[in-house]
């Protein structure tokens, strides 16, 4: 397992708070006063429909995009957007980075820039199963070794949350289970994790915690029985409350 | 699970961002296609250099007046570098918008600008590949010169180094030019659009409007063509040097001013207007810098060195007014031979156009065309002349003082050369395409294979 930069003071109060992030495009508001907090180790995922704002979400709270109103606190400290990639790293949608190089360089590359042991960059490459295409050219691997390179990638950076535009994008079920099961063991080692999940069933089977957002507004947020509280659905599943909800 | 390394934004290696720039430059085809147009493109230039300057050292063989007026630099040199020129001019900004194109195409840059990097470090990691890739591209080139010593040729080291200069800061201002359109561009497509038109429009720019008086005259100025003229005629002028590098330096700041996603519009418009102004102003000191230094080993640009020494001494200042009009062939030669000259040599000469009064049918009116007035310490002069066999006597009269004496110095011999470049053809068209072809080979084969000497698992 990797080593991951926690925040000092091993505080337990949420160390990321959202607070009504805004985002226009034009007229159009993608993102609508969103407020949410992750805690260490939390798996948080943000569900929604197509066009709900959940990249812009991520892309505006990394900064990437920049917002229109809104905090984003570190342990309750302002923290701006040209700071946040201290603390926070973005695994985009849709990336095929380096296309003419091989896997393997790609990967050195960001274990090079991270510092990471030899030991640590074997540990990552099994755990995501990229070991059988390391040495081709990034152009020529499938989408779902694209995927798993990207996570690589992302789970090489020592950042304390990691957030991800669909995770499991790609994979078939064996291959999300494998995956989850790499995430659950780095959120159990403290480092927290915001994800944009397309499936609804992904989803419940990864997060602790569900942000439901609709329109760029959240609709709803908690665990699945919170959710299902919300949603006044006792016996509902994920997919139920997103219906009644959104 | 605390990291023993701590994590810091600035303590991110160099290295490793340095080789993927580079391999990124190495494993796309623009670098390459570019060299392999270059063979061809170089090795005939040079070959028709070669050509040239032996018919023209034919007949100096027989008269060593003759051979003193053949130098390499401006028979060799100056046209055989001139077709890289061009290729720098059109290619180069493929290879280097290539460096952040890509990136922002595939999605990648919104995972660089993330990596513990200054903006400012990335575009400099970019702008040291682009770097490296115009020495790659240079290898044609520096093959001919090569070619032209085994073939028996003279290069003056200096002049030589001077004009590789020029030529090296011409590139990096094209590639910043390009790294700048690719940062402000949303696809390579458009950012090739930009570099061009500014590199072509400076090209029009000068053959359309230079000689014009007046502002078209300092537009003029400004093109990026005239970047390598006072390298080609053998002058290291500080000015020129600053104000280039002020340019490079502004084409990356903006480029880094451009680079991040997550900057609003009027932000990166706001820094880009203080980039802007901070060079300008640094143009404009630069514009002030007159030292220039005559490399060339006949000293084509300098009046002998006796003439020099003296002139230095003339503290106060000299004032020349031109009745000629600045299309005249005549103020050309005038420029050349005297005015230029006199400008590196006394600390104090202004020199004025005055405007010919027109004809009733367009032509020049005025009597005192073609006049020059020379004034100095109150005293004046006129003279036609544009020779400084003419002119320095005069000056030294406006002075006081004594022509210097004459003194028997080593006289440029010239270096008249009549040799065959035919096999240079060879090189240019067959052996050296041929070696670029498997250096591109070896490159992709190198970093498919390389993986388990790395230490890898296996």
């Amino acid at each position: 397992m990797l080593s991951v930069e926690l925040p000092s003071g091993e505080n337990p109060v949420p160390p990321l708070r959202v607070i009504a992030l805004t985002k226009w495009y034009g007229e159009e508001r993608a993102i609508d006063g969103v407020t949410f907090s992750a805690s260490g180790g939390e798996v948080v995922g943000i569900i929604g429909p197509n066009g709900a704002g959940k990249t812009t979400l991520l892309e505006t709270l990394v900064g990437l995009l920049p917002a229109e109103a809104g905090d984003v606190l570190w342990h309750g400290e302002p923290l701006p957007a040209s700071k946040r990639r201290k603390e926070l790293f973005y695994l985009p949608d849709g990336v095929r980075p380096y296309r003419d190089e091989a896997t393997f360089q790609v990967v050195s590359f960001f274990a090079g820039v991270y510092r990471r042991s030899k030991a640590e960059v074997a540990d990552t490459v099994t755990s995501v199963g990229l070991k059988p295409v390391i040495n081709k050219r990034v152009h020529a691997l499938s989408k779902g070794y694209n995927r798993r390179l990207l996570l690589a990638l992302a789970l090489l950076a020592p950042h304390p949350v990691l957030l991800m535009d669909e995770p499991f994008d790609g994979f078939d079920l064996r291959q999300t289970r494998e995956i989850a099961d790499v995430l659950r063991k780095h959120a159990a080692h403290g480092r927290t994790f915001i994800l944009a999940v397309h499936q609804l069933a992904d989803a419940e089977r990864v997060c602790d915690r569900l942000i439901l957002l609709a329109g760029g507004r959240i609709r709803g947020s908690g665990t699945l029985d919170e959710l299902r509280a919300q949603a006044s659905l006792p016996a509902g599943s994920l997919e139920d409350i997103f219906l009644a909800l959104t | 699970m605390r990291s023993p390394k701590t994590y810091r934004l600035r303590a991110a290696p160099l290295q490793p961002l340095l080789a993927k720039e580079l391999r990124e430059i190495t494993n796309g085809r623009a670098l390459w296609t570019m060299l392999l147009l270059l063979c061809p493109l170089v090795g005939y230039s040079f070959f028709q250099a070669v050509s040239l300057y032996g018919e023209a050292s034919t007949a100096a063989l027989q008269s060593p007046a003759l051979a003193s007026s053949l130098s390499p630099l401006e028979g060799i040199l100056v046209p055989t570098l001139g077709s890289f020129y061009v290729a720098v001019t059109l290619l180069f900004p493929f290879v280097a918008i290539r460096t952040l194109g890509q990136e922002k195409e595939t999605g990648a840059l919104r995972l660089l600008v993330q990596l513990p990097y200054r903006l400012s470090t990335l575009v400099s990691a970019k702008h040291i590949a682009v770097l490296a890739a115009w020495c790659l591209a240079f290898i044609p080139a520096l093959s001919a010169l090569v070619f032209w010593r085994i073939l028996g040729g003279h290069l003056a080291p200096l002049e030589t180094a001077n004009l590789l200069l020029g030529h090296l800061l011409y590139g990096l201002l094209i590639g910043a030019l390009a790294l700048c359109s690719a940062s402000v561009a949303e696809s390579s497509a458009t950012a090739a659009i930009i570099a061009l038109a500014v590199t072509i429009g400076s090209w029009v720019m000068d053959f359309t409007v230079a000689g014009s008086p007046g502002l078209l005259s300092w537009l003029a100025q400004l093109s990026l063509t005239q970047t390598l003229r006072p390298f080609e005629q053998g002058l290291l002028a500080g000015g020129l040097v600053l104000g280039t590098a002020c340019a490079i330096l502004g084409f990356v700041a903006l480029a880094t001013v451009w680079l991040p996603p997550g900057v609003p519009l009027l932000v990166k418009l706001r820094r880009s207007a203080a980039c802007a102004a901070i060079a300008a102003l640094v143009l404009g000191v630069a514009t002030q810098v007159r030292s220039t230094v005559d490399v060339t080993e006949d000293g084509r640009n300098s009046f002998p060195s006796a003439d020099q020494r003296l002139l230095g001494t003339l503290r106060l200042p000299l004032r020349v007014t031109v009745h000629l009009a600045q299309e005249d062939p005549r103020y050309a030669d005038l420029q050349r031979n005297v005015l230029a000259k006199l400008e590196r040599a006394m600390p104090s000469v202004s020199v004025t156009l005055a405007r010919p009064r027109q004809g009733f049918l367009g032509g020049s009116s005025d009597e005192s065309y073609g006049e020059v007035e020379y004034v100095y310490d109150n005293r004046s002069d006129v003279s036609r002349s544009t020779s400084p066999r003419e002119i320095l006597p005069l000056l030294y009269a406006l002075a006081g003082i004594s022509p210097p004496e004459p003194r028997p110095g080593i006289e440029y011999p010239g270096y008249p050369l009549v040799a065959s470049a035919d096999a240079a053809l060879y090189w240019f068209f067959g052996g050296l395409p041929l070696a670029i072809v498997l250096c591109w080979r070896w490159f992709r084969r190198t970093t498919s294979n390389s993986y388990a000497r790395e230490g890898g698992p296996s």
